[in-house]
């Protein structure tokens, strides 16, 4: 078996650490016995990459990086990113990342920025005095029945739409907009999120989870995998609910 | 004034003997809060006095020691403040004690490094004669914001200063040479030479890769470190000709690593341009590295060799300073993380640092600090086995035990664990 990971635009989208998403799947892809390769998809690289790809992850970045990758989707990876997260390709999609495959941004000036408008939701800033929502983020998700944390560094304030469904609900810090408690939201296969940390290597049911969504969208059967020791993981998340008092 | 002064060197002087904790800044917030112009009135006072500002994320405590270093060798009366007091209210307090108490400096140079925050803030009130542009790299995002919202202030702020103002730049970095290029004052560029630029491609720690000019990918031809490099794109900018490598000159070093040749060349740069002085050597002789900034500290009859380590293009230099010495040997490292204020309380950063490259230098590799899981799992994700202490004096207590007489241990720490892990080994505190 071969998992391979498409990476948008790792030269561009690369600000806080989100690599480590990188990292934490294919270790523990290759860890199952299975082959892994990362393919690297930015500006100048043929959009059909991101057919090749059975994970897709995209992290987040400063404003001005955010502009040119988002033109980029828009005029040349849309309908291949589009048609992959339809057909159920798990991926995870981090903070800016998360915002540009919804409807609009509006930025702290009243502008509105086109997305990609693959998942239905919208993201504000509430303007140029706005707080930056920054801090720990620990969130339960449903789906994994599970306390998962994070780190949260936005300004843009993201609000779902029907045809979504929260990723997890926030027991600490602020989330999609500080106010309904939702955290990131869930589309078919794809993860969107504010979580940095990065999400994956201290939250390591969520990687397998992709993990396992991948193998059966591509091999279309269910494969169980093997149990890895997460005793540091565990630890490093341990660490974060002593710190918050949980 | 007087009196203003009067207090001030009092509680100074109050806060040394009783050792209060940041007593070098006291005195200097009480005569902000008393008077906001109280900087700009002593340095109006003061005409004669040299401003030299050092703004930078990675290298302003080691250049601004390097300059007062140089310039006193050179026969100047200098001062200079350290990374505990670069705040608004820390060149408040320096400059009280530096005044007699008519408001007067007998001092020719006052060189200050400045928070990369508060630079925009100070500059407003200080009006310097010259200033330093080291670089530019993310750091504590939770605590400073984007990094490109860090620079655009400084360059607003510029437009303010005095046109006599001269600018010693980073030329190897896009940004700050983009954007120095449209300053009307003096620009001296300083750099490294090609050869020094052996990375063969672009790192994960850059932020500035794409054209300042027309937001299109930069091309490089050689890469020194993080993006600085031989840039150029097909909109016609590119890296200036004109830059001060000092390839040609035969130049001893004074302290380890690439990023610090690039804080060397900028020192020299401008003592040839401005002071037209080219006896670099001589001046260079005898420049002690500044605490936690490769310094040796022994202890037990080992050598802990100090790399702070705050960043992920900062902590990247370190590693490559290891990896350079050590070469085909394995050594001892001990990395301490915290996420204090100070560190920012973010540790997503450590996984934009290559720690892949010291693999093969792996003796014994302990972590330690507030976050030590987070950097033992950052590890474990490399295949790269640690020995994991959350007390960091138990790590060393270790550390004796596993090593011989005269071994080096490489120490790489936050800012907060570096002035702890530092208090422990010398005894006292220096801040």
């Amino acid at each position: 078996m071969k998992i391979n990971i498409g990476w948008l635009y790792p030269d561009l989208m690369n600000t806080y650490g989100d690599r480590g998403n990188i990292i934490a799947l294919s270790y523990r892809i290759k860890k199952r016995g299975i082959k892994c390769r990362i393919i690297k998809i930015s500006l100048k690289d043929d959009p059909n990459l991101i057919l090749q790809s059975d994970i897709l992850f995209m992290g987040g970045a400063q404003d001005t990086q955010q502009e040119i990758v988002n033109k980029d989707l828009i005029e040349n990876k849309a309908i291949f990113l589009k048609r992959k997260i339809e057909e159920y390709t798990p991926g995870i999609y981090v903070c800016g990342a998360y915002q540009f495959l919804g409807k609009y941004y509006k930025t702290a000036l009243g502008k509105i920025i086109k997305g990609l408008g693959i998942f239905d939701l919208y993201t504000e800033s509430p303007g140029i005095d706005a707080k930056r929502l920054i801090g720990d983020l620990i969130v339960e998700s449903k789906i994994l029945n599970k306390k998962l944390v994070g780190f949260e560094n936005h300004t843009g304030r993201t609000y779902l739409g029907k045809n979504v469904n929260p990723f997890s609900y926030v027991l600490k810090g602020f989330g999609n907009n500080g106010q309904d408690k939702t955290e990131g939201m869930i589309y078919k296969n794809s993860i969107g999120t504010y979580m940095h940390g990065p999400i994956l290597p201290k939250n390591p049911e969520v990687a397998d989870w992709i993990i396992s969504k991948a193998l059966e969208i591509k091999y279309k059967k269910t494969v169980k995998l093997k149990k890895l020791n997460d005793d540091l993981e565990n630890k490093a998340r341990d660490a974060v609910f002593s710190i918050n008092k949980f | 004034m007087f009196v203003k002064i009067l207090i001030g060197k009092l509680m100074g002087k109050i806060s040394a003997i009783f050792n209060i904790g940041s007593g070098s800044t006291w005195p200097g917030h009480i005569a902000l809060k008393t008077d906001k112009k109280f900087i700009e009135k002593i340095i109006k006072k003061n005409p004669h006095l040299k401003i030299i500002i050092v703004a930078g994320t990675n290298g302003k405590t080691t250049t601004t020691a390097l300059l007062s270093h140089v310039l006193n060798k050179l026969g100047y009366k200098v001062f200079y403040n350290y990374e505990g007091a670069n705040l608004l209210n820390g060149i408040a307090s320096i400059l009280i004690k530096k005044t007699n108490l008519f408001g007067k400096i007998n001092y020719d140079y006052g060189v200050f490094e400045v928070d990369e925050f508060s630079f925009p803030q100070i500059i407003d009130k200080i009006s310097p004669d010259y200033v330093f542009l080291l670089n530019l790299f993310r750091d504590q995002l939770d605590r400073y914001g984007e990094v490109n919202t860090i620079g655009y202030r400084w360059f607003q702020s510029f437009k303010k200063l005095k046109k006599e103002t001269i600018f010693i730049v980073n030329g190897d970095d896009p940004f700050l040479f983009f954007n120095a290029e449209k300053l009307k004052n003096k620009k001296i560029y300083f750099g490294v030479t090609k050869k020094s630029m052996k990375l063969k491609e672009l790192t994960h720690d850059i932020d500035f890769n794409y054209c300042p000019n027309c937001q299109k990918i930069l091309n490089y031809q050689a890469i020194a470190y993080s993006h600085l490099g031989d840039f150029y794109c097909s909109c016609g900018f590119k890296r200036s000709s004109d830059i001060y490598d000092f390839a040609n000159e035969k130049i001893n070093y004074p302290v380890k690593g690439l990023y610090n040749i690039y804080n060397t060349n900028a020192v020299l740069s401008f003592l040839k341009e401005v002071l037209k002085i080219d006896k670099f050597n001589q001046l260079l002789k005898d420049f002690q590295p500044v605490f936690g900034r490769q310094e040796k500290i022994f202890y037990k009859n080992r050598i802990f060799f100090l790399l702070l380590s705050k960043n992920p293009a900062g902590f990247n230099q370190s590693l490559r300073i290891i990896k350079k010495i050590l070469k085909n040997k394995k050594g001892n490292i001990l990395i301490i993380l915290n996420n204090r204020i100070p560190d920012g309380t973010d540790v997503s950063w450590i996984w934009d640092v290559d720690f892949q490259m010291i693999r093969k230098n792996v003796k014994n590799l302990f972590v330690s600090g507030d976050r030590v899981y987070d950097m033992a799992l950052r590890f474990k994700y490399e295949d790269i086995n640690t020995k994991n202490f959350v007390n960091f004096k138990e790590a060393i207590e270790k550390i004796i035990k596993s090593t011989k007489n005269d071994e080096i241990i490489y120490v790489l720490a936050t800012y907060s664990a570096m002035l702890e892990v530092r208090k422990f080994l010398v005894g006292k505190k220096f801040i």
